[in-house]
C-alpha cells in the first residue's frame, strides 16, 4: 500500500462510526422538531379559531338578549292596547310586568360584552325612543284610560304608532347588526378553519418535504461512507491478496527448502523445494506434524534430532543452521541438510507458527570433503621435494661409501666408512617414518607424544627451514602425551611450522614449544582462546618474528579460500587446521602484532589429554 | 695418476656428503678442497686455482643456482658439475652449468662425468 493513498483513505474513512450516530440523531431529531413547529402552528391556529366562536356566542347572547327587550316591548304594547281597548286594569299587567324588566333588559344589553360605538348608539336611541313612547304616549294613554277619557283618537294612536315604529326600527337595527356580525363572524372563523387546513396541509407538506430532503442527505452521506468502507475493503482484499501472490511467488522462486507450521506444529505450506527435498506433497503434507514429513536423524548416532519448529517454540527465538543434519525422505533416501527456524508471532508477541528453511548440502558436503582431502595431500605434497632431498643425500653417501670399500679401503678405512653408511641409513629411516606417519590414518585415536611428533616434524622441514634462511629453536621441556588422529595433527602442525617458517623468512626465527596444563589451571593462551576453565592437555604455540598479521587480514584467517600466498597457497590450510583442532576438542587461536618493536604471530593449540572426540566428520563450518 | 691431479672444489651443506665425497675423490687423484655453504665457497673459488667445481644445488642462504652464476662471472672457462638432490632442476639453473647429475646416481657417474669436464682442460695442456 502507498503511504499516498493510505493518508488520504483515512482522512475520508473519518465518516465512520462518530458521525454515523450524529447522522441517526439527527435524522431522529428534525422529525420531532418540525412536528412541534406543526403543533405550534396548529394551536395558534385553533386559539385564534375558539376567539372568532367566542364572539359568535356574544353575537347570539346579544341576538336573544334583543329579542328578549323587543318581547318586553311587544308585552307592554299589547298590554296597553288591551287596556285601551277595554279600560280593565287587568289587562294593563302585561304592561306592568314588562315595564318593571324592560330598563332593567336593557341596560343587560348594554352590559353584553362586544359592543362598538355604534352599537350604543343604537342601544342609547332605543332606550330613549322607549323612554319617549312610555313617557309620551304609554304613561299618558293609561292616565286618560283611568281617568275615564276617550283613547281611540286616530291621531293619538297613530302618534302611538310612529313612536312605537322608531322603538321597533331601533331594535331592528341592533338585531340586524348583531346578525350581520355574527353572519362576519361565522365566515371568519369558516375562512380561520380553512386557514387552518391550508397552514397544516403547506406545514405537512414543507416538513415532509424538509424531513425527506435532509434525511436523504444525511442517508446519502452515510451511504457514501459506506461505499468508501467498500471501496477500501476492497482495495485492501487486493493489496492482500497481492502481497499474498508475491510472497507466494518468492517462496516458490528461491532455492531453498521452505515449511510453515501453525504453533501445533502441523504444517500449513510447503514450497517446491520443500515438497522435492521431503518426498512429500503439499497436499499429503497439509495438517500432518512436522516431525512425520520432516524426519531428520543426527548423520553419526542415528538419532532422532530435534526438529527446528520445537527448537524455536521451546528456545522463543530463531535457531540457526545446524550441520551434521540428515533428512530421511519419504522413499526412504536420505540427504544431508542445513536447517533453520523462526518464529511467526501476532501482534502480542505470541507464536503462531514457525517457518523451517533448509537446504540440501549434500554435494557441499562432498566438495567440503574433497576440498580436505586435497588439502592434506597439498601438506605433503609441499613436503615432497624436501623429502626426497632428505633421502638422496644420505643415500648419496651411502653408494659412496660403498663405492670407496670396494676400491679397496683398508679394514680400518672399512669400519669407518660402514659407521658412517650406518649413520646415514638411520637418518633415511627416520625421515622415511616420519613421512609416513603424515599419511598413515587410524581408525580410533590413539595416545601420542606432542613432543616426538612435533621433532619428527622439524625434522621433514628442516630442509625447507634451511632453505628459507630461517632458524628454529624449542622449548619443549617433556614429553606431553595426549589422545589424538596423529596424521591429522601432524598435518595441522606442518601447515602452521610452513606458515611461520615462510612469515620468518629470511633470516627469521621460529620458536616451538610445548607447555603442559593440569586440569583446572587458567593458563594464559588457552584460557584466552576459550574464556573457560580449561581440562588437563598442553598448550602447542608456534611463534615467528616475520611481520605480522594486520587485523584486518586476521579476520579472515580462518575462512577458506583465504590466502596471502598468491598462486602457492589453497587458502584452505588454517580453515582445515582448525576444523582439526575442533574434532580434536581443542582450541586454535592467533596472536599477531604489526608493531616495528614487537612484531611477529603467535599461533597456540590447545590439546586435551583426553579430549571427547568429535566423532563423524571433521567439525568444519559449513562452506558460504 | 699424476694427470689426474687437479685441483677441485666441492661444496655442499651435507657435512657426512661432502666429507665422504672429499675422500672419494681424493682416492680418483683430485686434489680437493671443500667449502660447506655458497659465500665460503666462492671466496675459496676466487683465491684459489680452482680448476673444476662440484657443487651442491640446495643450500641455505645460497643456492647452487647462484653460486654458480658468480663463478661463472669471475671465471667463466672454469667447469662446473651440479649435483641435486631434486629430480627436476629448472633450464635456467642447468643451461649456467656444464653439467648437471642427480645425488644417488653413484660414485662411478660422478667420477666420469667429472673426468669428461676436465678432459680439455688437460688436452689444451698438454
Amino acid at each position: 500500500m502507498h503511504p499516498k493513498s493510505k493518508g488520504k483513505v483515512t482522512g475520508r474513512e473519518a465518516v465512520n462510526l462518530k458521525q454515523f450516530n450524529s447522522v441517526l440523531r439527527q435524522v431522529f431529531l428534525l422529525p420531532v422538531a418540525a412536528l412541534l413547529v406543526v403543533a405550534g402552528a396548529l394551536y395558534l391556529q385553533i386559539r385564534n379559531a375558539n376567539a372568532t366562536v367566542d364572539l359568535i356566542q356574544d353575537s347570539d347572547a346579544r341576538i336573544s338578549q334583543a329579542t328578549l327587550v323587543s318581547k318586553l316591548i311587544v308585552d307592554e304594547e299589547s298590554g296597553l292596547r288591551g287596556y285601551e281597548t277595554t279600560g280593565d286594569g287587568q289587562f294593563l299587567q302585561p304592561f306592568t310586568e314588562a315595564e318593571s324588566h324592560v330598563q332593567k333588559e336593557i341596560q343587560n344589553l348594554d352590559a353584553l360584552a362586544g359592543a362598538d360605538a355604534d352599537m350604543r348608539h343604537d342601544l342609547t336611541d332605543l332606550h330613549d325612543s322607549h323612554l319617549t313612547w312610555h313617557d309620551g304616549f304609554a304613561l299618558p294613554v293609561i292616565a286618560q284610560v283611568r281617568g275615564g277619557g276617550k283613547t281611540d283618537d286616530v291621531a293619538l294612536n297613530l302618534h302611538g304608532k310612529v313612536l312605537m315604529d322608531a322603538v321597533r326600527h331601533d331594535l331592528n337595527d341592533i338585531i340586524s347588526k348583531a346578525e350581520n356580525n355574527r353572519t362576519r363572524r361565522i365566515t371568519q372563523w369558516h375562512q380561520q378553519v380553512h386557514m387552518m387546513l391550508l397552514v397544516l396541509l403547506f406545514l405537512a407538506l414543507g416538513m415532509g418535504i424538509l424531513i425527506g430532503l435532509f434525511t436523504r442527505n444525511r442517508l446519502h452521506t452515510v451511504s457514501a461512507a459506506y461505499r468508501m468502507s467498500l471501496e477500501i475493503l476492497g482495495r485492501r482484499a487486493e493489496e492482500l491478496f497481492q502481497s499474498g501472490q508475491q510472497l507466494r511467488t518468492t517462496l516458490d522462486s528461491i532455492g531453498d527448502g521452505v515449511i510453515t507450521c501453525d504453533a501445533a506444529g502441523r504444517i500449513q505450506m510447503m514450497n517446491p523445494v520443500a515438497r522435492e527435498l521431503t518426498g512429500w506433497s503439499q497436499s499429503e503434507a497439509a495438517g500432518q506434524l512436522l516431525e512425520k514429513v520432516f524426519h531428520i536423524v543426527n548423520e553419526a548416532n542415528r538419532e532422532t534430532v530435534e526438529t527446528p519448529v520445537s527448537k524455536v517454540k521451546r528456545l522463543d527465538r530463531i535457531v540457526g543452521m545446524a550441520n551434521h543434519t540428515v533428512l530421511v525422505r519419504k522413499d526412504g533416501t536420505e540427504l544431508n541438510i542445513a536447517d533453520s527456524g523462526a518464529p511467526i508471532r501476532d501482534k502480542n508477541g505470541e507464536i503462531v507458527g514457525v517457518v523451517l528453511v533448509f537446504r540440501d548440502i549434500t554435494i557441499e558436503r562432498k566438495t567440503q570433503d574433497a576440498l580436505i582431502a586435497n588439502e592434506k595431500l597439498a601438506v605433503a605434497g609441499r613436503l615432497a621435494a624436501t623429502i626426497a632431498h632428505e633421502i638422496h643425500n644420505p643415500l648419496d653417501s651411502v653408494s659412496n661409501l660403498l663405492y670407496l670399500m670396494r676400491n679397496g679401503a683398508t679394514p680400518e678405512e672399512s669400519r669407518q666408512f660402514m659407521d658412517m653408511a650406518e649413520q646415514e641409513l638411520a637418518r633415511v629411516t627416520q625421515i622415511s617414518r616420519a613421512m609416513l606417519g603424515l599419511y598413515r590414518e587410524s581408525k580410533a585415536p590413539v595416545v601420542i607424544d606432542l613432543k616426538e611428533t612435533l621433532q619428527e616434524i622439524l625434522l621433514l622441514m628442516e630442509r625447507r627451514f634451511i632453505e628459507l634462511n630461517v632458524s628454529v629453536s624449542t622449548d619443549m621441556p617433556q614429553s606431553v602425551c595426549v589422545a589424538a588422529f596423529p596424521a591429522e595433527l601432524r598435518q595441522v602442525f606442518t601447515n602452521l611450522l610452513a606458515n611461520a617458517a615462510e612469515a620468518a623468512s629470511p633470516g627469521g626465527q621460529v620458536t616451538v614449544s610445548i607447555q603442559p596444563q593440569a586440569a583446572g589451571a587458567p593458563q594464559a593462551a588457552s584460557t584466552e582462546a576459550t574464556g573457560q576453565k580449561m581440562q588437563a592437555g598442553a598448550t602447542v604455540t608456534i611463534a615467528d618474528n616475520g611481520p605480522g598479521i594486520s587485523a584486518e587480514v586476521q579476520s579472515h584467517l580462518f575462512q577458506p579460500f583465504f590466502t596471502t600466498k598468491g598462486e602457492r597457497g589453497t587458502g584452505l590450510g588454517l580453515w582445515v587446521s582448525r576444523g582439526i583442532i575442533n574434532k580434536h576438542g581443542g582450541t586454535i587461536s592467533l596472536k599477531s602484532d604489526t608493531a616495528r618493536g614487537a612484531h611477529g604471530t603467535v599461533v597456540s593449540v590447545f590439546l586435551a589429554t583426553n579430549p571427547t572426540i568429535n566423532t563423524g566428520r571433521d567439525q568444519v563450518t559449513v562452506l558460504p | 695418476m699424476k694427470l689426474n691431479s687437479n685441483l677441485v672444489l666441492c661444496v655442499d651443506d651435507e657435512v657426512v656428503g661432502l666429507q665422504v665425497r672429499k675422500i672419494l675423490l681424493e682416492r680418483a687423484g683430485y686434489r680437493v678442497l671443500t667449502a660447506s655453504d655458497g659465500p665460503s665457497g666462492l671466496e675459496i673459488f676466487s683465491s684459489e686455482p680452482v680448476e673444476a667445481v662440484v657443487l651442491d644445488y640446495s643450500m641455505p642462504g645460497m643456492h647452487g643456482g647462484e653460486v654458480a652464476v658468480r663463478m661463472r662471472q669471475s671465471k667463466p672457462q672454469v667447469p662446473i658439475l651440479l649435483l641435486s638432490a631434486y629430480m627436476g632442476l629448472s633450464p635456467e639453473v642447468t643451461s649456467v652449468v656444464d653439467l648437471y647429475m642427480t645425488k644417488g646416481e653413484g660414485a662411478p657417474v660422478l667420477l666420469e662425468k667429472l673426468g669428461s669436464l676436465l678432459q680439455p682442460v688437460n688436452a689444451s695442456q698438454e
